[in-house]
Parts: C-alpha cells; structure tokens; sequence
C-alpha cells in the first residue's frame, strides 16, 4: 500500500481488554476508519508506532473482525466468494464494529 | 307396591336431630376449624368438583352454620367420584381477605371485583377499561398501590395476548382446511391488516383425505393425495406479504388481488411450483424479477397483475434498448415492435422479451444511494460482502432478531438502528437472494429495472403475439448484492 520507508510491514491491532492481533498493513488497510489512522501523512500517533487501539471493541469481537479483513483481501477478485460463518451471539458487537470500522 | 323396595329415608331428616340450639362450649374449637367447609365456596369456579360423604351429619342447609358432632369430622374429596382422593386435611387456613379477592369465575352487574373476569364479548376491551378504573378507586382502601400497578400490568399483558377476531376466523379456516384435507384455502374479504406469524406455516403439512368410493372401482378413482394447494387472500388490506407464505412450497395458485401491497418479495422464488398468480389492484409500481424467473425456468402460466400503478416505459429512464435477438436496438420503436412473421408462430412469440433496462442504481454499505461509484479504488467493485452485511444476515438467521425491542435498538450507535430493522424486514419477507450470483444478502448494493414483454402470460398462455404487436413491457426490478453484480455489458 501506500507504505513510506521506515513504516513497517506488520501492524499491530490492540483490543479494550488488552489483546494484541498482528496483521499486514495491507489487511488491516481493508478498513476506511484504519486506513485514516495508519495514514503516514495524517501524523497521529497510530501512524507513527503502527499500532492501533481500538478501546471499544473486545478481544473475541476483534479476532472475527481480523477473520474478516483477511477473508475480505483473500476473496477480493474472486467471482465465487465463500460465506463467512459469524456465530449469532456475536453478530450485533460485530454490526457496531463494522459501523466504527466502515468496512 | 307392596313389593318396591322401600327408598333409604332422606338424610336430611335423618340428621336433624345434632341440630341442637345448645352448643357444647368444648366444640367451638372444632367449629373454627370446620368452617372452612363454607369458605370454599369462594374458590375458583373451574378446581374439581368437591364431594362430601352424605352419611356425615351437617350436610344439609339448614346445618350450615351447625357444629358438627364431635369426633365426626366430614372426609373430603376432591377430584371425580371414581378416583378419589382424601383432601389434605393439613392446608394452612388463609386469611380472609386475601380469599375475597379470589376471582370466583362470575361476574355481576353490581359486583365490582370482577375486574378480572374478561368476556369474549367485542366491547370487552371498553368496559374493561372502565371496570379497570372502578376497581382502582374501589380498593385503593384496602390493597397496597403497588399491588394495583401490578394487577393493571397483568391485564395489559392479558389483553394484548388475545388475537383480534379476524385473525381467530382466519385460523378457524385454517384448521378446517387442515383438518378436512381441503386444498383451497379461501380467506379472501376477511379484513386482515396483517398475517400473524404461523397462521399460514401449518398448511406446509396439508394432506388431502382419500375419498371413498363405491364400486365398481375404475382408473380414475385414484388420485394424488398431493395437495393441489390454493391460497385466496384477496380483498384484504394487507400491506405486505407474510414471509410464511413461501415457505409453502407446494402451492400453486395465489391470488393477492386488492391489497395494498407495495412490493412483492423477491422470496417469491421459493414458490416453485406456482402456476397461476394475481397480483391485480394493489399499490405496486414494479414486479420482482424472481417472478420474471419463475415465467422462464418455473411454472408459472398465468400472471394477472393489472391493474396496478405500474411504471410506464414511456416515462422511465431507459439506459439500454433490445431488439429480439439481444442486440441493442438502434431505436425505442425498434425495440417495441415485435417483428413480422409468416406463418406459424416462431418460439419468441411465445416467449417472454427482454425490452430495455433502466439505468442501475449503487447504494453504499449502508444502504444509501451513491451517484456514482468512485473510480479510485477497485476494490469496490468486488464481490466480498461488507463486514455489516455479513453480520447483518447472521442477525436474520439468529433465533434472537425478534427478541430485540425497538428501544434497545435506539441505544445502537449511528445507522446500526435502521439496519436492524431493515434487516428484520428483510426476513419477515422471506429473505433475499441475488439475482446476479444468487447470494443470500440483506442491503442490496445495486438495483436496476428490466422491462420485459410477458403479455402471453398474462392472458394465460392463450395465444402468441401476433405478428408485428407492440410490446406492453412491465417493469421488473433487479437487487444486487455487491457494486460486481450488475447487469452484464454486453446484454
């Protein structure tokens, strides 16, 4: 993506109750709300360290937000996408997080 | 005479005798406990019938407030005389006032505790109101507000639990029909604003009963038990389409004529076997494309849907026209015209055309509508659902979506309120699928109309066109479930 040198490959997403999930920048770039954030030219402070806190969301909620971001980056050109399972008690954390996160 | 057997003398007179002014004063211990014999009847009408034995002095009427003797205590039976129980003789006594506010089943005209008694009459709901109001003001003496608030709770409960009258006849013809294996289901005019839900899924298991006939048994006495099943819901006022109703799966006639209907789910597809639908005089303004395909692939023969505000393809926005071969046409009147022929009808003369289609709408992951998609990034344009889509359809499929209240869905942030109730709109209806890659979704990303020609279907598969009519297209809608499932270039 539009990585500057010194911005490392890796990024670093921490849920509220202090998970820390490590993915590509690519994919975590999926989402508009941490694209803004890692935006090199924005000069906030997720973009500096590369890593992002996002206080609101809990561990389990994060992890099948990061299943997502992968799922949506690996079926990107694909004209059979397969369904992603979400289990139903976590679809309406996971509906306020796609609002925070827009994606 | 003289050889009837004599009658046993009535207890009544045998008894009398214990009835004696002077009371032993030892006895009125025994007094206080049996009097609950009398306080019984103020229990509920509806507990089992209460047997004494008749050999027990007291019985009668005029021994009503009468000691009984000692050591004479009456056995008590509650439940049927062939299967007895003795009674627990141990109940704790309750208070008295707490025994008067035990419904008794009855209700008089001057008597103000029955509140709670609920006639099945129609003004039921207006009288109880005032009674309601009565029996705030009568008891306010007695009875601790909060008892009140929650007796008022109760009655709202109660009340709201009770189905309006059309919906009771509806469920009433209903189980006829289940219950005397009729495959017609008639319930047209019956005023229904709205189909419960689950009024209509039990047809699913509708068997016909095997007629019975006399001999000589020839071939034509066995037929199908399969239902040939009919559904007349017209001259109601609903104002959509019960989800339920596709699920019935082996239906083949429906008629929804004069409704107020806006829209007809694209759920409409499970209905396979469909061969004849009404859709006439309604509110709707465009058709769903899946009937579209229940005309090319299904069996569908008959589609009556005029009258209806349709849109008019002299007034739409038309983005592309055909000619017959699926070439574009160089002109509207082009497209319109079906060409001429000599002799016997070709196939496409029977066939539904494809006219024109309409310029395509893009909606954003939220569902509002964009101008244009933005050229920058490709990544739009795939196929993957969106984060809220994906957990929006698991919402629709979670056993829970109809648990949540309207105001735990305020508390939401931002769109997420209108989604999930979008979203259970979307299921009530009977769910969605993409016309284009035949996804399950809940916001479509992408609508389009398409005008096609079914006008021999809609005289019934009568006769083919003629040669050189003008088309009468009919505009169907098509949903798409991603900004990649849109009308192919090239067609």
């Amino acid at each position: 993506m539009d990585s500057t040198p010194g911005s490392s490959e890796y990024v670093t997403l921490v849920s509220g109750d202090g998970f820390e999930f490590i993915v590509p920048r690519s994919t975590a770039c999926v989402s508009g709300t941490i694209r803004r954030m890692l935006d090199p030219s924005s000069r906030f402070s997720e973009a500096v360290t590369g890593r992002c806190v996002l206080e609101n969301m809990s561990g389990l909620v994060l992890e099948k937000v990061c299943e997502y971001l992968c799922y949506n980056l690996k079926n990107k050109n694909q004209t059979n996408v397969p369904d992603m399972e979400i289990p139903p008690e976590l679809c309406l954390e996971l509906l306020m997080a796609a609002d925070y996160l827009d994606t | 005479m003289d050889n009837e057997i004599p009658l046993p003398p009535p207890p009544r007179i045998r008894h009398r005798a214990p009835n004696t002014p002077t009371v032993p004063s030892s006895l009125h211990k025994t007094y206080h406990q049996l009097s609950r014999f009398d306080d019984r009847s103020s229990q509920p009408s509806s507990d089992p019938a209460l047997f004494s034995s008749d050999d027990i002095p007291a019985s009668g009427l005029e021994n009503y407030h009468a000691p009984a003797a000692s050591g004479c205590r009456k056995r008590r039976y509650r439940g049927t005389w062939w299967g007895e129980m003795v009674k627990d003789s141990k109940r704790k006594r309750v208070d008295f006032k707490d025994k008067r506010l035990v419904d008794s089943g009855v209700w008089m005209g001057s008597d103000d505790s029955g509140v709670d008694s609920l006639l099945p009459s129609e003004d039921a709901s207006i009288w109880g109101e005032e009674l309601l109001h009565h029996s705030t003001v009568g008891r306010a003496g007695e009875v601790a507000p909060g008892e009140i608030a929650a007796g008022a709770q109760q009655r709202v409960v109660f009340r709201k639990a009770e189905e309006s009258r059309e919906h009771q006849l509806a469920r009433a013809i209903v189980n006829d029909c289940l219950e005397k294996g009729q495959d017609s289901v008639d319930l047209s005019i019956g005023g229904l604003q709205q189909i419960p839900q689950g009024l209509l899924s039990p047809l699913q298991h509708l068997t016909k009963l095997p007629t019975v006939k006399e001999p000589p048994i020839s071939e034509d006495v066995y037929s199908s038990l399969r239902p040939f099943l009919r559904m007349f819901l017209a001259g109601n006022s609903l104002s959509d389409v019960p989800g339920d109703l596709f699920d019935l799966d082996a239906l083949r006639v429906l008629s929804l004529r004069n409704n107020r209907l806006t829209e007809i789910p694209p759920a409409i597809r499970k209905l396979t076997m469909l061969q004849e639908v009404n859709l006439a005089v309604n509110e709707l303004r465009f058709l769903p494309w899946e009937l579209l395909w229940l005309i090319k692939k299904g069996d569908l023969k008959h589609l009556t849907v005029r009258p209806n505000p349709l849109w008019r393809i002299d007034e739409a926005e038309i983005s592309h026209w055909f000619s017959l071969d699926g070439a574009p046409a160089s002109s509207p009147e082009e497209a319109l015209t079906l060409h001429n022929y000599e002799g016997p009808a070709p196939e496409e003369a029977w066939a539904p055309i494809h006219v024109a289609t309409g310029p395509v709408r893009l909606f954003n992951m939220e569902g509002v509508m964009v101008d244009a998609p933005p050229t920058s990034s490709t990544s739009q344009s795939s196929r993957v659902p969106s984060l809220r889509e994906v957990s929006l359809l698991a919402f629709t499929r979670s056993p829970f979506s109809d648990l949540i209240s309207d105001a735990d869905m305020a508390d939401c942030p931002g769109l997420v309120p209108s989604l999930l109730r979008q979203a259970r709109a979307v299921r009530n209806g009977g769910g969605r699928c993409c016309s284009v890659c035949h996804r399950s979704f809940v916001i479509a990303r992408a609508e389009w109309i398409e005008w096609w020609d079914c006008s021999v279907y809609e005289n019934g598969l009568k006769g083919p066109r003629s040669s050189g009519e003008k088309l009468r297209p009919l505009p169907f809608r098509r949903l798409g479930c991603s900004w990649a499932c849109v009308p192919d270039a090239s067609r």
